[in-house]
């Protein structure tokens, strides 16, 4: 092609349009400006980046969301016609309904007021302390304890999940005994003839259970094996972080465990480390890093090379997208850079390894600048390896914490909290090894579905058939209780007691909201059967170990003391205060053990070329354990908004050189096994690679996970537990649909122009006060020229109004679950969400900026935003949305009567249809967990955030009883209240003290679509990047 | 050939047009005439309950405060229906053998709930909370009626969204010092309009009518 070709085809072959261009914002060139900040483009998926302006997308109603399934409109009229008549049939008086109040009050229940219980749930063996709302006894929404120290008062999806969970069908009922039903006491005596006619000292009974830092279950272990001494204990995480553990023990010849301290950070570099989104702690996480996101000298700085985009990934100040495997080289890349500075000699041994760990094929400037980055903050840095990597990479990470002198200021280490720190593949193998070789007659099984989350090599359910005894404590009849003689309904969290620590080693307890629904069994009781102890119940058995071991505790020590009142208070905190356990003293680096050994790692190390496949825990779904929690599955994925599924991500790079498009199905092929996945092109994700997210693909008899998704753990191995390469990917002839979320709910529907919504400055543009970036966003605050004289809300006691700081949204999608919890939203289905109906009344846009691959991501959550003007209350043709007095834009779903006007007049999308009445799917159990402050929306009624009115109305009558005004603080929305990252901030606008009037004054502040005239009461604080100059 | 229509025919039309009209109109007004009668409004209809309890012995006769069964009623929304277990702190003593209080010793004893039936209703979408109303000085007779003179409860008001904002457009005359609330018999002392704005004041009360206050 010749080069004068390439010019515009100028038809006239004279001057350029003459059209003179208004200065919209968004039709600014985005490559050049994108370090501009505010007039940088913004996109939701790969389509809405690649459509033309004037292309429409996804409408507000999508085709067929407007369609009843499989009826025309004729039909339907039939159909009313026929429902009608049987309306007639009917159209007697109603019986009056019943009253049925208690036989016996529990003194402190006040039927229609709820009470709170301090409770708490470890996920992977740590707990976060939390709070249980229970109205009348029965529990219908989780938050974060916010006296807790360790969580600090967040709760994760997971946590609030937990009320789904525990009304879930689905739940197993039924102890049964070679597929018969038998009664536990029954069981109970099987048990103890087991402990007594063991052979051996019990050498051939194993217990394998999840992880757990439990000093009960320490406890119940450590008596079991004075009855059974060679009886071993193993556990067993698919998602176990042995990586770390396996680091400690390389470096200080023990394990230990790792805990960071993000509010003393002012740099920090994640490699493959999800720490604000996942794993233990990362609550705790967000709102310390969140807290030093403010914009100023304190600003900390987040880097972050990971190959798939995380929640920590989102929030990087810069992101390198690195394949798991290439994680090392990455890191020896920035050693070799810090040994080259004085004062890093004792880093010259470990630097030796840099070539052969292949530091020369990564990008050495951006690891020479973290380096110099890190250097500059001696003392405040740190730098954390994620449960993907392997140990001597947590060793080289650790030993440059000790160079960096970040030990003991933002890192410290401490014996490990967990009972068996190592529970990933090592001892799952050594297990299956023993059973195979015939030497396990019993095996207890305790944890979570090992059968399902054993890596494909061990054929643990194979194995497991083999054991002449296999015992399995499980809340669902999944893959391990098909494959174990004896099975037993496990109790739900919230029906047992329990004890764990939480990241700090704070003791934390667990108390039951209900008692057992469907019988189930804990833990604790389970094992003390085999010391003839279960009777106790999980109660008495904690309340024995607490009354003797409780002296030693601080509170405990010195003077009298008094179990009962101790524990009462315990309880009433959810946690022992002062019970924290102090980190290891008097560690070191030894180099020259340390460089021999990971000189050792490095060369053994696997040197595969090809395409490498990486496992992820599901934000969902986590390992599997909630596959079957519908609340979870419809929740879109942080990054690529998907429900109800998983898939195989990979670039957009990797995908045209394979040949792959979003939604074909691909064959991996590891090692001759293999897994059909659908394939997602997803932005920012490291080239050669895939990632495949654990969890899915279930078999089990659980109605919602059964069939749903891909199952990674075929295709996983013991040796390769995280990472592997030499995949062989070919595509099939199936193609998949996704429900993805990321489309729905365009602001610009017909595909006009809007300024980008969520705004992303440098710190540089911050704080010059002149800068462009400050002048283009004082246009888009204040009061906005209008015909309408806006109402004056100022005299009203209350003017409510909220902030949401995009700068520490983390867009972990804690909120969206709280929503749906608080507000009793219904559950749609996969198919539902396809058509655009999901019924989130908060969603979090995720917006791209920049190139697919190199893209940046920039989370907005979104619900009503009360509108001042609000464009919704006109077109109301039956004043179903009006304003209070106060200003909060109000719906009376009694008077709506689905004309479906107020949403499409709502500029930013975020009102909810009920296109079918979703609420009597929902089982007769689950309805016990609905809010009964709430009301239950029925077909034909239009929805969407109140800012959590029940709340406010219950506060304002709780303070005008007493006589007194609303405290800013003491009223929060369920979003605001467990967001982790304290993003959102609730409280009248009237009160110029209050948190949310400071926000509102703050000079990040913007407004959401502020061009036309709404003047919404939720405003927006733009996100700052904190850039290196060198990398800027 | 007559015609088909003769002059008595506009008569005719002009009488079946009006009678029409009229029908329309009276149909109109008799619908909406029902949907306020008591009939319609399920008032001035004792309900039977499980169990004869008589509120007239109980209020008149035994002096009891309403709030010694309905104890809930100025802390929660609800008012409370009172537990088996509040019924047999006297039936236990008093009247113990009487097969009318049958059903509640068998509630008691085989720990089964009694079913009331509920005689004041509004709908699910409606918030109603006593413990505001109650503490506002609105009395339990303003929205129950003479419970005390009520063999088997009735419902006493239509309790419709009209009937509940005329109260909350103008508390006044629906006010008592909050220590009456209970007491059946009170009547404001001197001018009624002045007596309501002076308990208003005092009691802090400050009614609202945005939508949201009672629907959820």
């Amino acid at each position: 092609m010749s080069s004068h070709e390439e010019k515009p085809p100028a038809a006239s072959g004279s001057v350029p349009s003459p059209r003179l261009r208004l200065p919209v914002l968004a039709s600014a060139p985005p490559p050049e400006s994108a370090s501009q900040g505010g007039a940088r483009k913004v996109w939701r998926s790969i389509e809405d980046k690649a459509r033309s302006s004037a292309a429409s997308l996804l409408g507000e109603f999508p085709p067929g969301a407007s369609e009843l399934d499989g009826v025309n409109r004729r039909s339907f009229i039939q159909l009313l016609g026929g429902t009608l008549a049987l309306a007639g049939a009917s159209g007697c008086r109603k019986p009056p309904e019943k009253i049925v109040p208690y036989v016996r009050r529990p003194a402190e229940v006040t039927p229609g007021n709820p009470l709170h219980f301090a409770t708490a749930y470890a996920l992977e063996g740590y707990a976060t302390g939390l709070l249980a709302t229970s109205y009348e006894g029965r529990p219908t929404k989780i938050e974060g304890n916010p006296q807790h120290p360790d969580s600090l008062g967040g709760a994760g999806t997971f946590d609030q999940s937990l009320v789904l969970g525990l009304y879930d069908e689905d739940r197993a009922k039924q102890i049964r005994h070679k597929g018969q039903p038998v009664a536990w006491i029954t069981l109970q005596a099987t048990l103890l003839d087991l402990v007594k006619n063991a052979p051996d000292g019990g050498s051939r009974i194993r217990f394998l259970s999840g992880p757990t830092t439990s000093p009960l279950v320490a406890e119940l272990r450590q008596a079991i094996a004075t009855k059974l001494p060679k009886a071993k204990f193993t556990s067993f995480s698919a998602v176990a972080d042995d990586g770390a553990f396996e680091g400690t023990q390389l470096l200080f010849g023990r394990p230990l465990e790792s805990r960071y301290d993000l509010a003393a950070a002012s740099v920090m570099l994640s490699l493959d480390a999800d720490i604000l989104g996942s794993g233990p702690g990362y609550l705790k996480h967000a709102r310390q890093f969140a807290a030093r996101r403010e914009p100023g000298a304190t600003m900390n700085r987040l880097y972050v090379a990971e190959p798939v985009y995380t929640i920590t990934g989102t929030m990087a100040d810069h992101r390198k997208r690195v394949r798991a495997g290439d994680i090392p080289a990455l890191l020896f890349a920035v050693v070799s850079e810090l040994a080259t500075r004085p004062g890093f000699g004792d880093l010259a041994k470990l630097a030796s390894l840099a070539g052969a760990a292949g530091a020369d094929k990564v990008d050495r400037k951006w690891a020479a600048a973290v380096a110099r980055d890190l250097e500059k903050n001696k003392g405040k840095g740190l730098v954390v390896a994620g449960r993907r990597q392997p140990g001597y990479v947590h060793a080289v990470v650790a030993a440059l914490n000790f160079a960096l002198d970040n030990v003991g200021k933002t890192v410290s280490f401490a014996e490990p909290s967990l009972l068996d720190p190592v529970q990933g593949p090592a001892p799952l193998a050594k297990l299956a090894e023993d059973i195979a070789a015939g030497q396990v007659d019993v095996l207890v099984m305790t944890g979570y579905n090992p059968v399902y989350g054993a890596p494909a090599d061990l054929n643990l359910g194979q194995l497991i058939a083999r054991v002449p005894t296999s015992i399995y404590l499980g809340l669902y009849e999944d893959e391990t209780a098909s494959a174990s003689k004896t099975f037993i309904p496990a109790a739900h969290v919230l029906e047992s007691w329990a004890d764990a620590r939480g990241t700090d080693g704070v003791i934390t307890l667990t108390q039951p909201l209900i008692a057992p629904l469907w019988g189930g069994l804990s833990e604790t009781e389970l094992l003390a059967a085999f010391l003839g102890d279960s009777h106790l119940g999980s109660h008495g058995l904690l309340k024995r170990s607490w009354s003797s071991k409780g002296k030693l505790l601080p509170g405990g020590a010195g003077g009298p003391f008094d179990f009962e009142s101790t524990w009462e208070k315990w309880l009433a905190d959810g946690f022992v205060a002062g019970s924290a356990t102090e980190p290891a003293s008097g560690l070191a680096v030894n180099h020259d053990a340390l460089s021999a050994s990971v000189a050792q790692a490095v060369s053994k190390a696997p040197r595969t070329e090809g395409l490498e496949i990486a496992f992820a825990p599901d934000p969902k779904v986590f390992d599997g354990r909630f596959a079957n929690n519908p609340w979870l599955q419809e929740l879109p994925d942080p990054i690529t908004k998907a429900t109800w599924d998983n898939a195989a991500y990979v670039s957009q790079a990797t995908a045209t050189a394979l040949g792959f498009e979003t939604g074909d199905v691909a064959v991996l092929e590891v090692r001759g096994r293999t897994v059909e996945a659908p394939v997602m092109i997803v932005p920012g994700h490291a080239n050669d690679a895939i990632t495949l997210n654990l969890g899915y693909g279930r078999t089990s008899l659980e109605s919602i996970a059964r069939g749903i998704g891909a199952n990674a753990g075929a295709v996983r191995s013991s040796d390769a537990f995280w990472f592997e390469r030499g995949v062989k990917a070919s595509k099939s002839t199936r193609s998949h649909t996704f429900a993805l979320t990321q489309d729905h709910w365009s602001m610009s529907p017909d595909g006009r122009d809007i300024p980008p919504p969520a705004v992303t400055g440098t710190l540089k543009e911050i704080e010059d006060h002149h800068s462009a970036f400050n002048e283009e966003l004082e246009g888009r605050r204040g009061v906005p020229t209008t015909i309408q004289q806006p109402w004056d809300y100022s005299k009203e006691q209350y003017k409510w109004g909220m902030a949401i700081d995009l700068n520490k949204c983390t867009g972990c999608n804690a909120c969206v679950m709280a929503c749906q919890s608080e507000n009793n939203i219904p559950v749609v289905g996969k198919e539902q969400v396809i058509h655009g109906r999901e019924m989130h009344w908060i969603r979090i846009d995720r917006y791209f900026s920049g190139e697919v691959d190199e893209a940046e991501i920039v989370n907005q959550p979104l619900g009503c935003v009360h509108c001042e003007t609000a464009p919704c209350d006109y077109v109301c043709p039956v004043n179903a949305t009006v304003h209070s007095d106060e200003g909060l834009n109000e719906m009376a779903y009694n008077r709506c009567i689905g004309t479906r006007y107020c949403s499409n007049n709502c500029p930013y999308k975020v009102r909810r249809f009920n296109f079918l009445d979703y609420h009597p799917a929902v089982p007769a159990a689950s309805q016990l967990g609905m809010n009964p402050d709430v009301t239950v929306r029925s077909r034909g009624v239009m929805e969407k955030c109140t800012y959590c009115v029940q709340r406010i109305e219950r506060t304002r009558i709780n303070t005008r009883i007493e006589k007194r005004a609303i405290k800013d603080g003491e009223l929060q929305t369920a979003c605001e209240q467990t967001c982790p990252s304290e993003a959102i901030v609730f409280g009248s606008l009237n009160d110029p003290s209050s948190r949310v009037s400071k926000a509102h004054n703050d000079e990040r502040r913007y407004d959401l679509l502020h061009e036309v005239g709404t003047r919404p009461r939720t405003a927006y604080l733009v996100r700052v990047r904190n850039l290196n100059p060198e990398l800027a | 050939m007559s015609s088909l229509f003769r002059p008595k025919h506009n008569t005719l039309a002009r009488v079946s047009l009006a009678i029409g009209a009229a029908g329309a109109v009276g149909t109109l007004g008799a619908l909406m005439g029902y949907a306020r009668s008591p009939y319609a409004r399920h008032m001035q209809d004792p309900i039977e309950q499980p169990l004869q309890f008589d509120h007239r012995h109980h209020t008149r006769d035994e002096g009891i405060d309403c709030r010694y069964c309905h104890s809930t009623v100025d802390k929660s929304p609800h008012a409370g229906i009172p537990q088996t277990q509040l019924c047999l702190n006297c039936h236990s003593q008093v009247w113990n053998k009487s097969p009318l209080l049958e059903p509640v010793r068998q509630s008691f004893f085989e720990n089964k709930p009694m079913e009331w039936r509920q005689v004041n209703r509004v709908p699910d979408f409606v918030y109603f909370n006593h413990a505001i109303h109650v503490n506002k000085g609105v009395g339990c007779v303003t929205c129950h009626g003479r419970v005390d003179q009520m063999a088997a409860v009735e419902k006493a008001n239509t309790l419709t969204m009209g009937w509940c904002l005329e109260c909350h457009r103008n508390p006044g005359p629906n006010l008592r010092p909050v220590e009456e609330v209970t007491n059946m018999e009170w009547q404001p002392e001197g001018d009624p309009v002045e007596t309501g704005r002076v308990l208003a004041e005092r009691n802090e009360v400050h009614t609202r009518v945005s939508c949201t206050t009672c629907h959820r």
